[in-house]
């Protein structure tokens, strides 16, 4: 033991004499644990808030859709798409909307000429669609049967948009769309699981066929909320339910496999940085091993000495051996600490959960320490070899 | 009563390369040296001074013949039982001192006490008794560098006896030094003389071989002559 604590007071005598040396050992390890820290941590803490988000948002919301394989440009749903969803037997809730195109909006007449060019999408909506989404207004309401029935030009825009138009809550305001003048009855919520929807304005169908479109407006999107734990099954029968006798084709998503396909492209990213981490922390060792082998050459009169004095080999092998241990565990702390900054400093950014697993931290330092103990092996092996005869200048 | 004899060359040959360029550094020297000896090896360059030396320090092993020391026979040791028997019986002193840099002179000192199970508050305190006998305890916590060149090779000195060896081995210990501190440095030795110690110098100067009991002539690998003068104790 107290050949140990020898060792380990010469080690840290030698790794202290030479203080930038020992700093430009630590960087190797420490730049590549904190790139291996930062990249786990960080998207584990992306799928984490993923997670919250499909927690909050429910795991049972699916969208179906019309897709465009017969050559049409705007595929659509049957008229009663929402009535056929509604007859699958695990379905809760379901709304329709329709994305209208080439429809200008600006906020007010002389703000045309800075938002004309601006593409802000315009959906056609029913009054159920926040109801299935599960999205709050921020303000007002949301369009209503009596807007439906007396086709009123009322619209619901979004978050985002009110932000951009510098909307006021309650605050009573106009909207053009291609020149007509909707009232703005209300703001919705973020929606996480549509962020087009954020900046969209929402009107009534029955106010879109009557100012937009000359024929019906048929709806191209369904979105269904199913019973927990059904979704599968409910996408399925959504396909035959909604399409069944028509010459479209339907697709359908469950919307938080989507997210969840999302994190994995996410893993894939992870992959790659954590691969450049371990990367950086071989060349980290690759450099350990060539300035502790130059350091080898720079004290052969010392371990010339210590051997005269006598140091056995394996004591002054591994002594070299304990530095590069030390080098390791410090650079492996201060990566771990600085990877830990890096997740701190993205979820702050980003607003996501702090997510760091337990066994990170600890695997970080001893990959740090694995690899500088390799490095060291050849120079402590050199510096064990060295005879005292050839390193002290005798007579 | 014969002495205790701490150092015995028998037929002891050092031989560097090999065919055409054979070197012989040392031939057939047998040597005897007793403890309460202070013996100077003294001989021109290339007589095999440091190989000498390198055998006597146990850093080399001879090509043939054996070398006893304290009565152990070291050359059929291994390199890690020679080590012990180095560290636990020479003490050297070199021309260069070879101080650690980053070291004070109390951690100098302290570096030969190393791994020896010496708990470190008695390590320090055997260290600055050293550095008080060769006149340094003021400048204990100074780095080599702070120091003046006879104060490290006194430091080396202290360095050399702290272990309290058999044999205290000097290469060319005044060699680096002015002629004031070499007075010093070899007035120290000659204070070293004891009974249970055997003082070795290796040098051309023929001053400092002057100031031992005896005095090895070598030239080109042998022993060409070796003489004693009476001392009293």
């Amino acid at each position: 033991m107290n050949t140990f604590k020898d060792l380990l007071r010469v080690s840290l005598g030698g790794l202290l004499a030479r203080k930038v040396r020992t700093v430009l050992l630590l960087l190797g390890p420490m730049i590549g644990v904190a790139a291996i820290i930062a990249a786990v941590g960080l998207t584990d803490s992306a799928k984490g808030d993923l997670k919250r988000k499909v927690t909050e948002l429910g795991t049972n919301l699916v969208l179906v859709s019309a897709q465009s394989s017969v050559g049409r440009q705007n595929p659509t749903l049957p008229a009663d798409a929402t009535d056929r969803a509604s007859k699958v037997i695990t379905v809760e809730k379901v709304a329709a909307i329709t994305q209208l195109s080439n429809i200008v909006v600006t906020p007010y007449e002389r703000a045309k000429s800075q938002f004309e060019t601006v593409p802000i999408p315009v959906v056609a909506v029913d009054s159920e669609l926040p109801n299935v989404l599960e999205v709050p207004l921020i303000s007002g309401r949301w369009i209503n049967a009596f807007d439906e029935s007396a086709t009123t030009r009322a619209a619901v825009i979004g978050i985002g948009l009110a932000r951009e138009f510098n909307y006021l809550p309650g605050e009573i305001r106009t909207i053009e769309l291609n020149g007509i003048r909707y009232g703005v009855v209300g703001i919705l919520g973020e929606v996480e699981l549509e962020p087009a929807f954020d900046n969209a304005v929402f009107v009534a169908f029955q106010a879109a066929e009557q100012d937009f479109v000359d024929n019906d407006i048929l709806p191209n999107k369904v979105y269904v909320r199913c019973e927990n734990g059904t979704e599968t099954e409910t996408a399925i029968a959504l396909k035959t339910a909604v399409n069944l006798g028509g010459p479209q084709e339907v697709q359908t998503e469950i919307k938080a496999a989507a997210l969840e396909l999302a994190a994995q492209s996410d893993r894939q990213l992870q992959l790659i940085v954590v691969s450049m981490g371990l990367l950086a922390v071989i060349v980290g060792g690759l450099g350990i091993a060539n300035v502790m082998s130059i350091s080898v050459i720079q004290r052969s009169a010392e371990i010339g000495i210590r051997r005269a004095l006598g140091h056995s080999r394996a004591i002054i092998g591994a002594q070299f051996m304990l530095e590069s241990l030390v080098v390791g565990f410090l650079g492996g702390v201060m990566g771990v600490l600085l990877g830990v900054g890096a997740i701190f400093t993205g979820v702050k950014i980003s607003g996501w959960v702090f997510v760091l697993a337990s066994w990170l931290p600890p695997a970080g330092i001893v990959l740090a320490m694995l690899i500088s103990v390799l490095a060291g092996v050849y120079p402590s092996a050199r510096a064990a070899r060295l005879e005292p005869l050839e390193t002290l200048r005798l007579g | 009563m014969t002495a205790e004899a701490v150092m015995e060359l028998a037929n002891v040959s050092r031989v560097y390369g090999q065919g055409e360029a054979t070197v012989f550094a040392l031939r057939n020297v047998s040597l005897r040296i007793q403890s309460g000896e202070f013996v100077s090896i003294v001989g021109p360059s290339g007589s095999g001074k440091s190989t000498m030396l390198g055998l006597l320090g146990c850093l080399d092993v001879p090509t043939s013949g054996t070398i006893t020391v304290c009565g152990r026979e070291i050359t059929a040791l291994g390199d890690a039982e020679r080590t012990a028997v180095r560290g636990r019986t020479i003490g050297f002193v070199f021309q260069q001192f070879h101080l650690i840099p980053h070291l004070d002179a109390a951690g100098n000192v302290e570096t030969a006490l190393l791994y020896r199970g010496l708990k470190p508050a008695e390590r320090r305190d055997r260290a600055l008794a050293a550095l008080q006998q060769v006149g340094l305890l003021p400048r204990a916590e100074h780095r080599p560098v702070q120091l003046s060149g006879g104060e490290q090779q006194r430091v080396a000195l202290a360095r050399a006896l702290v272990t309290e060896p058999r044999i205290l081995l000097g290469d060319e210990p005044t060699g680096a030094l002015d002629t004031k501190n070499a007075a010093m440095v070899m007035e120290l030795f000659a204070n070293l003389r004891s009974p249970e110690r055997a003082v070795i110098l290796v040098t051309h100067d023929p001053g400092v071989a002057a100031a031992a009991d005896r005095k090895i002539s070598m030239l080109d690998g042998e022993i060409v002559a070796d003489e004693r003068r009476a001392v009293l104790l």
